[in-house]
């Protein structure tokens, strides 16, 4: 069991720079994510004060997260999968199994692609098409189904379809969920396929799916689970409710209005901009700090 | 008013109403509990006009089946005992007032 004053979820900019706040005020932080899951990571930036022409996202993020572990702060390069409140405080799971426990919670998670753009997709939502295993799992007892993605998502849905359908496939051209998991999705009974989504077919319903590969699987249902667990659900699993679009509602120190827990970054909402995330990243760090310093007694 | 409890055998008398509108969820659906917040605002602010009620999908297969519900959240919405609209999924436009709205005008 880790355990920290302050429990950043995110390794963007947002999350990086609220690090880097939050340990400057001699409290003890742990940072969950990985840099390479931020929007930030693999673009160029022109628009960052003081930095002038085209700035590597990425070199900005492995600076950041030099700066933030040099200030004390300690990274975890992986995917919380559960959020909980125990104790009086909060509880985070990780793709790994790691427990670490908390005081305080910034949710840094950003933004993250939900839909897969592919062809009868959109068409067939609702109709053999889901965003949520938890939610749609028990609608196809005995039925054969899809899991799309290759992150720690998809790897969980396919270990939880694998107690309702008949034959579960999980579909991923490129896996990072961690060995663990994909381990769990195997030994419940899924079957890895490794290759991309081209399209979804089905008339009123969903009868197959077509990989780019050439393969056609006969099936009902798709499960589209791109990424890590999404901000919306772990904010629902830490008493804070997003907004109807997903984001997570703050205030100007970036308080969420669930005691102990703050968020900064794209997952606050639009502007999606480096600079707007830097912003908030620090504000999130010195109020989450502040607010541990403030009200819990050794 | 509140949201009224519907099961498989209440459900054909509940959507005979003039305006009927089913809230098909779960408790483990985390969307599901973020609509229900506009499903309690809408049975407040169309009191008298339309019957609004939410059904329990696992505990009540049949009707989950009738209308090939396979995701939630899923809003059912009748006129007069027939259906008329299905809302599927989390809108990020949707709020009470466009919901009741949207039933009238059926």
């Amino acid at each position: 069991m880790i355990s920290a004053d302050v429990l950043i979820i995110g390794a963007g900019p947002a999350g990086l720079q609220a690090a880097i706040h939050a340990a400057r005020k001699k409290v003890s932080v742990v940072l969950v994510g990985k840099t390479e899951n931020s929007a930030l990571a693999g673009t160029h930036i022109e628009n960052y004060l003081g930095i002038p022409g085209k700035a590597d996202g990425s070199e900005i993020l492995r600076v950041g997260s030099g700066q933030a572990e040099g200030f004390g702060c300690r990274m975890l390069r992986e995917n919380v999968i559960s959020a909980a409140r125990k104790d009086g405080g909060f509880e985070i799971m990780t793709e790994n199994d790691t427990a670490i426990k908390a005081r305080a919670v910034i949710l840094a998670t950003g933004i993250s692609r939900v839909k897969l753009g592919v062809p009868g997709e959109k068409e067939l939502f609702g109709k053999g098409v889901s965003y949520c295993a938890a939610c749609d799992g028990n609608f196809y007892k005995g039925k054969t189904v899809a899991i799309i993605g290759g992150e720690t998502e998809s790897a969980a849905s396919a270990e939880l379809m694998t107690a309702y359908a008949s034959k579960v496939y999980w579909v991923a051209k490129d896996i990072a969920a961690s060995e663990r998991m994909i381990r769990k999705a195997a030994d419940a009974g899924a079957e890895t396929v490794r290759a991309s989504a081209k399209a979804i077919i089905g008339e009123d319903k969903v009868t197959a799916l077509e990989l780019d590969d050439g393969t056609v699987l006969s099936l009902d249902g798709v499960f589209i689970e791109l990424g890590a667990r999404s901000s919306a659900d772990l904010a629902m699993d830490l008493d804070v409710m997003p907004e109807m679009d997903d984001s997570i509602k703050v205030d100007s120190s970036c308080f969420t209005g669930t005691d102990g827990i703050y968020a900064c970054g794209d997952v606050t909402g639009k502007p999606w901009q480096l600079a707007k995330a830097v912003g908030q990243g620090a504000v999130a760090g010195t109020s989450a700090a502040e607010w541990v310093r403030n009200n819990v007694s050794e | 008013m509140s949201v009224i409890e519907v099961t498989d055998a209440s459900f054909d008398g509940f959507v005979g109403a003039k305006y009927a509108v089913v809230d098909c969820w779960a408790p483990w659906c985390g969307p599901c509990r973020r609509i229900a917040p506009i499903i309690e605002k809408l049975a407040e602010i169309s009191a008298g006009e339309i019957a609004v009620g939410k059904l329990l999908v696992d505990s009540n297969p049949a009707t989950s089946r009738k209308y090939n519900i396979t995701a939630i959240p899923t809003i059912l919405v009748f006129k007069n005992g027939k259906l008329e609209g299905q809302i599927v999924g989390l809108n990020p436009g949707l709020t009470a007032e466009s919901l009741k709205d949207t039933v009238l005008e059926m």
